[in-house]
């Protein structure tokens, strides 16, 4: 479609472990009610970001503001090489950005096959869906067999599954999830975590959005911790080693007067 | 059967154009989130469109490619783009007001241009109207009738191919999903819902149009009584079913006919078509939820604010209840804030301006009306004063409580009726009658609130709406009551040897009785129960959790507004001499809510402007041109556009305004620098958003 409509080709692609994704000084707001207080925080290219925090530290609000569906209120987002801030989110979402949203994160009322041609047509074109759709069912057979199912019926698990075969088929920059264990049965979690390492495999890169805060490490090169709209730490998983827990708890850190 | 068929076909065109109407109205809901009202006058500016057209000897068809597939989306991408697209999350009495203003203005503002309204009756779009062309069974099939028919058919099945087999179909399913969720995946959901605007706005077009031939001549009211079929059919729908919403309004397009086919003729039979409706929603409605399927990013919005703003001047006591136990984090917050030793200094400082300047315009407007001024000036004051009794009515129901009801006018007449009929056939002094008046519309209001009870925003609009049609069809037309267009004569009142016959006796009797009203409704805001209703107003389930009655409550509110509308149109009766059921019909009550909420529900001083600047205007008007009758309407349609960005009202808007003004100018001359431009300063116009629901809403 447009300039913007992910053209990945015409753009010079951001090199492995260079920034893809750079929040600088970021705020948001509610209507009145701030969430935000100039957040900070880089996403490498092919690299997972774990993002971690208590309850209402903002977490979700980063992932919204990241992929266009709030607002920022100051500071700007770099996204490949580009400034996103203030855009729209479809156009965000076309320039390679995926975001899986907390809880349900597809459209229920739509088949599973539905779901998944309303993204690969306006990506790859009609004539691309087809294989497209081959390409999902076979990276999730699951699917395929609940392909005329409408996707409220699937279980969470399955859920999740179709949301990552779209970012999986159509090889996303960059994927946002946020709590992709929410709602989950351990065992299905486990399932899901295997799902999405198949994504970075695939040269997608992550930011991690997680209250497990053990799951996501494993998974997770860098770890940036939020608290109450702010970033108090962010850097390498092993600089932040033994010391996690008072950080999302925001308790006084000993090893800094 | 065959005269089952004989009473059943004739009721298939209206059917065909009251589905239409109702897919429509269900498509613009979900595809947008807004409920719009303002469908009914849509259908009437492509009908006279049509009918203009045709009258200046334009074939017929590009009469109808005209009026349907341009001026029909012309008109729904502006409402579009003007106005709906920026109150999508807005509360439901900010969604309410304007599609309910421009329902009314929207005709007379297409009258104005056009002219004058046509008399010819118009064609059918294809073939005779009148001629047989074929017959079912031995039912003769006339050619309007086929016609609109056919065109229905086309339209339907249009609609099917689009929604399931091409994509901007299946973005559709997925915008009305979540606009924001389609919008993660790559699609433009905004184009998306434009493109659903479109589609609607060229069905009402269509149904315009097609409905325009049925009518000896083209009458904005009855494409409200179109709008009124087509949200019942929209509710059998559930507002969310394409499909049943079709059906739905063919069935009850059949159903009119039908019923009126085997009734016997009277009052009841009459009635029983027009309020088929009324039935139909309070059946349904309690059926409809909201959204069939939760929108998981609804929480991306901000915390609809406009239920608070709109009744501002309540806040005082709107923190009570609702922030018990501190579920009101916001409530928690402005308390402290005003708190803050300082700023109530300015509070109170900053205050009084307005309130000594508005309690001496009052005075002087009064003394005024005693002395110099001429007797048809004091007639429209005291029409005012009767009003503002009225407008009072919603302060109460709408401003305090935040129920929206659009049967007010249909209160005030029944008050005026009850107190016109006890004077005349009994005798009773008419302030008894008044009080009367009061106590029966009272119990009438019982009667509503108690089969509503579980609506609330839109649902009981419409149930309120429908109960107004009813009581216009069944109620109003009895010569024991309102006896018909011919009305009944009210006399002005006497005590003993008092007489308030005279204009400045009654002025002053008139006064005396707004003064009684308004001090109830201060009484009611400043008390215990008061903060009952803002509690009820934040949320109806936080109020329920702890400890409210919320119905009981609020079949309460209804009765008590409703005795005061009663007593208003009680009032109005006595000053006129006489009332007819026009004067109080159910449009009235969409007009009387529309500008009441645009000079401001939040205060009783808004009820008393709102009341004097709704008589002048129309006064004003009538020494225009006959062309430009409707311009009142016009004005506060169009007042509507900026209602959404000041829901607060106009005169809650204005005296913040001016108090910010004051108040920057005094701590400029102490030397403090400007003052903070927010709540804390009696910036009443920017007043913090209220928290959102803390049971529904918020979450994430």
């Amino acid at each position: 479609m447009t300039a913007t409509a992910g053209d990945r080709a015409t753009v010079e692609a951001v090199g492995e472990g260079q920034p893809l994704l750079e929040l600088r000084d970021v705020g948001a707001s509610y209507g009145p009610y701030e969430a935000l207080f100039g957040v900070s925080l880089t996403v490498r290219a092919g690299r997972a970001l774990a993002l971690v925090g208590a309850n209402g530290a903002g977490k979700s609000t980063v992932a919204r503001v990241v992929s266009g569906l709030v607002p920022t209120t100051r500071g700007t987002i770099r996204f490949d090489g580009r400034d996103i801030t203030g855009r729209p989110a479809y156009e965000i979402a076309r320039m390679g950005l995926s975001q899986l949203t907390e809880g349900r994160s597809v459209f229920a009322s739509l088949t599973v096959e539905e779901n998944l041609t309303l993204s690969f047509r306006r990506a790859l074109g009609r004539r691309g869906v087809p294989d497209a759709l081959a390409r999902a069912y076979a990276a999730f057979p699951r699917l395929g067999e609940r392909r005329t199912q409408s996707a409220g019926t699937l279980s969470g698990g399955e859920q999740r599954m179709l949301a990552l075969a779209r970012v999986l088929v159509l090889k996303q920059r960059l994927l946002v999830v946020d709590e992709l264990s929410f709602g989950l049965a351990p065992v299905v979690v486990d399932e899901v975590y295997t799902a999405l390492e198949r994504v970075l495999a695939s040269g997608t890169s992550l930011l991690l959005i997680e209250q497990h805060v053990d799951r996501a490490l494993v998974l997770a090169d860098d770890v940036a911790v939020l608290s109450k709209g702010r970033v108090v730490y962010d850097g390498p998983v092993a600089g932040v080693e033994g010391r996690l827990g008072d950080l999302v708890l925001g308790r006084p850190d000993p090893g800094e007067g | 059967m065959t005269q089952f068929l004989n009473y059943a076909v004739p009721g298939v065109p209206f059917g065909c154009v009251f589905a239409l109407m109702a897919v429509g109205l269900v498509l613009t809901y979900k595809a947008s989130g807004v409920f719009n009202l303002a469908f009914g006058a849509q259908a009437f500016v492509s009908a006279l469109a049509y009918v203009s057209l045709d009258q200046d000897g334009w074939p017929r068809w590009a009469s109808t490619v005209i009026a349907v597939l341009v001026i029909g989306p012309l008109v729904g991408v502006l409402l579009d783009r003007l106005l709906f697209r920026r109150i999508r999350t807005a509360s439901p009495l900010v969604k309410l007001v304007p599609s309910l203003g421009l329902l009314v203005a929207l005709p007379q503002l297409a009258i104005i241009i056009a002219g004058s309204e046509p008399s010819i009756p118009p064609p059918a779009i294809v073939g005779n109207a009148q001629r047989v062309y074929l017959h079912l069974g031995s039912v003769p099939l006339s050619g309007l009738e086929l016609s609109i028919s056919a065109a229905t058919v086309v339209v339907v099945a249009g609609l099917v191919v689009l929604f399931r087999f091409t994509p901007v179909g299946l973005e559709m399913r997925a915008v009305v999903e979540s606009p924001r969720m389609t919008e993660l995946a790559g699609v433009n959901a905004g184009r998306v819902s434009a493109f659903a605007w479109i589609l609607s706005s060229i069905m009402a077009a269509l149904a315009g149009v097609l409905l325009s031939p049925l009518y000896s001549q083209l009458d904005p009211q009855n494409f409200t009584v179109l709008l009124v079929w087509g949200v019942a059919g929209a509710v059998i729908g559930r507002f969310a079913s394409l499909p049943l919403a079709l059906v739905g309004g063919l069935a009850l397009g059949i159903a009119q006919q039908v019923v009126a086919g085997y009734m016997p003729a009277g009052v009841i039979a009459n009635g029983l078509r027009p309020s088929l409706p009324f039935v139909v929603l309070l059946v349904f409605l309690p059926l409809v939820r909201q959204r069939q399927v939760d929108d998981p990013l609804s929480s991306c919005d901000p915390p609809s604010s406009a239920s608070e703003a709109a009744t501002a001047g309540f806040r005082s006591a709107s923190t009570v209840a609702t922030s018990g136990g501190a579920v009101h984090s916001v409530g928690v917050w402005h308390q402290r804030l005003e708190g803050l030793p300082g700023s109530r200094m300015t509070g109170i400082l900053v205050r009084r301006p307005t309130a000594t300047f508005a309690w001496v315009v009052g005075g002087l407007a009064i003394l005024s009306a005693l002395t110099w001024v001429p007797p048809d000036w004091l007639l429209t004051m005291n029409q005012g004063v009767a009003f503002a009794i009225i407008f009072l009515s919603l302060t109460l129901l709408t401003g305090m409580t935040g129920q929206i009801s659009l049967c007010q006018a249909t209160f005030a007449g029944l008050g005026g009726f009850m107190a016109g009929q006890l004077a005349n056939h009994f005798g009773l002094p008419i302030v008894l009658g008044m009080v009367a008046g009061g106590l029966l519309a009272a119990g009438l209001g019982v009667l509503v609130a108690i089969p509503t009870l579980r609506l609330a925003g839109l649902p009981l609009a419409l149930a309120t709406l429908a109960f107004a049609l009813l009581a216009d069809n069944i109620l109003f037309p009895n010569s024991w009551i309102g006896n018909g267009a011919g009305g009944i004569t009210v006399p002005r009142p006497s005590a003993g040897p008092v007489s308030f016959a005279a204009a400045k006796p009654f002025f002053l009797l008139s006064l005396v009785i707004l003064g009684v009203c308004a001090g109830v409704v201060k009484l009611v805001g400043d008390g215990t129960m008061g903060r009952y209703l803002s509690a009820v107003r934040g949320s109806e389930l936080a109020a329920n959790a702890v400890g409210i009655d919320v119905y009981r409550l609020r079949v309460l509110v209804f009765a008590l507004s409703a005795a005061l509308a009663g007593v208003g149109g009680a009032l109005f009766g006595s000053l006129e001499g006489s009332l007819s059921a026009n004067d109080f019909g159910y449009q009235i009550s969409a007009v009387l809510l529309v500008v009441v909420a645009i000079v401001g529900l939040g205060s009783i001083a808004g009820a008393v402007v709102a009341g004097v600047v709704y008589t002048t205007l129309q006064v004003a008007v009538t020494s225009l041109p006959s062309r430009f009758a409707g311009l009142v309407a016009v004005l506060f349609g169009l007042a509507t556009l900026s209602y959404t960005r000041h829901p607060e009202g106009f005169l809650d808007f204005l005296s913040g305004r001016v108090q910010t003004a004051i108040a920057d100018r005094r701590s400029h001359r102490l030397g403090d620098g400007p003052a903070e431009h927010g709540p804390v300063d009696g910036g009443v116009g920017e007043r913090p958003a209220a928290a959102p629901d803390p049971v529904i809403g918020g979450a994430g």
